[in-house]
């Protein structure tokens, strides 16, 4: 195979792994790939195609779509999961009703069809229906309580909705079973800090030290950490050591934000505003 | 309340800021470098977030960063924009009131402006957006004669222009510049972009 196709493929498998949402590079590097190298790429094409066409999809890129669904279709004619990338087509296509029924056909038949589930809360999502898309994604977590990708829509439903009790317990769920995972603690801690008051200022200074200890390049964890001592320091209701131990973090912070924008100062050449 | 205008970079860069991230809502801050009176000159803008708009810590270290880089640059923070994810809803969000609510704390004069969506297309025969003002502390539409956008023709091709080819990437919103602290949220490679584009457009803007 050559390196150019296989370059390709693995910045595709790369996309892929780690979800990125770069639809138009997708497109750009899928299509050529298809078009000029699809003997080389065996078995891997079938994923390729479906990759490519929700990336389509995104772009508006109706043509591509329909043939990568064709090939698919061709290929695997009983499949549920290409009958969800005709769901999505229609979706694109605002032609809702169309993909619940679809949707709902695919359930029918296996009613643990998850990728359908999730679907038709997107559709509710999309047409401005807040509150049916919350209860919905509620019920789907009852019966698949693992489901970390839901877990994160739901937490961003409710940041939405300005439910920021409901979005941090979602977020808890998240860190409890990916504890490493430094920008759920990060969010987290954005969270605690939006919803203000002595307690949750506290915790989110917590949070956004252990983001930090997993990532201590985490630009937002350094200053949400800067913030969010300075706030607790300048709290009239705080003890002289809680004062003294904040103005110490948020001493720590600053300087570590000022060595950082130094750094970058070098690097780029200009000078930026600081704080 | 005097007229508000609109300048080329800044509408291009809320433009551009919509259309890079369009599932997401985008937020900034808009920027004069004229002095205080009866009109608003929005001159420039500062594009802000993509994701958790409605969360505190980023935003009021934007708005900061922003002033302090206004107090440095004789600049004045003097409102507001937004683009909602959904097409359909172009209505300011109860975070969109509280920061434009802040912002007129500082600037009498503040303006809201929302993107509409749904006039967000390459032939579009009006700038597609919609401007509130702050009377008796609601924020109400603005009466449309009041809203200036001088060569509305040359600012949409530039808009379009700009989309189409790679410089669109030029553009860094304080999110962007987060993620990576050596790109730049002033913009100004893509203000002198602008600029060029502009007096290739016709001379004067």
């Amino acid at each position: 195979m050559s390196s150019l196709s296989a370059e390709m493929r693995d910045k595709l498998r790369k996309w892929r792994e780690e979800n990125y949402r770069n639809s138009e590079q997708i497109v750009d590097v899928g299509e050529e790939l298809i078009n000029e190298h699809a003997s080389k790429l065996g078995d891997d094409i079938w994923i390729i195609y479906e990759q490519v066409m929700i990336a389509a999809l995104d772009c508006s890129r109706d043509d591509l779509a329909l043939s990568c669904l064709q090939e698919l279709k061709r290929q695997f004619p009983d499949s549920h999961r290409v009958k969800r990338l005709v769901g999505m087509r229609l979706e694109a296509l605002e032609r809702y009703e169309d993909a619940n029924k679809l949707y709902d056909s695919i359930l029918q038949d296996d009613p643990t069809n998850t990728a359908a589930r999730k679907r038709k809360i997107a559709i509710l999502k999309a047409q401005g229906k807040s509150t049916e898309a919350i209860r919905e994604l509620n019920e789907y977590l009852e019966q698949f309580v693992g489901d970390l990708e839901a877990w994160h829509e739901l937490s961003e439903l409710y940041i939405n909705e300005h439910d920021y009790a409901k979005a941090a317990f979602c977020l808890e769920e998240l860190m409890m079973t990916n504890p490493h995972n430094h920008l759920y603690c990060e969010q987290y801690a954005e969270v605690k800090y939006t919803q203000g008051g002595l307690e949750n200022l506290e915790l989110s200074r917590k949070y956004f030290a252990q983001a930090l200890k997993l990532n201590n390049r985490n630009m937002r964890a350094l200053f949400g950490l800067y913030m969010s001592a300075s706030h607790i320091a300048a709290s009239p209701k705080v003890s002289a050591k809680v004062k003294k131990d904040n103005v110490k973090y948020a001493a720590w912070a600053a300087t570590q934000i000022n060595r950082a924008y130094q750094v970058r100062e070098r690097a780029v050449g200009t000078k930026s505003p600081l704080i | 309340m005097g007229e508000v205008e609109l300048s080329c970079v800044a509408y291009v860069k809320m433009y551009l800021h919509a259309s890079l991230f369009p599932h997401c809502s985008v937020n900034g801050l808009l920027l004069s470098s004229s002095p205080a009176g009866a009109d608003v000159c929005i001159t420039d803008c500062v594009p802000l977030l993509h994701s958790h708009l409605p969360l505190a810590p980023i935003t009021q270290l934007a708005l900061t960063q922003v002033d302090v880089w206004c107090a440095q640059t004789d600049q004045r923070i003097v409102g507001y924009y937004q683009a909602n994810a959904s097409v359909l809803d172009c209505s300011p969000t109860p975070s969109a009131l509280k920061i434009a609510d802040r912002i007129s704390d500082q600037c009498s004069q503040a303006v809201l402006l929302m993107m509409d969506n749904t006039k967000m297309s390459v032939e579009c025969r009006v700038p597609p957006i919609v401007m509130y003002e702050r009377r008796d502390s609601r924020w109400t539409l603005k009466d449309k004669q009041m809203i200036m956008l001088r060569q509305w023709e040359e600012t949409r091709s530039i808009a379009s222009q700009l989309l189409d080819s790679r410089d669109r990437t030029l553009l860094v919103d304080f999110d962007t510049h987060l993620d990576d602290i050596t790109k730049d949220w002033t913009n100004q490679k893509l203000n002198a972009k602008i600029a060029e584009l502009a007096s290739t457009a016709n001379g004067r803007l």
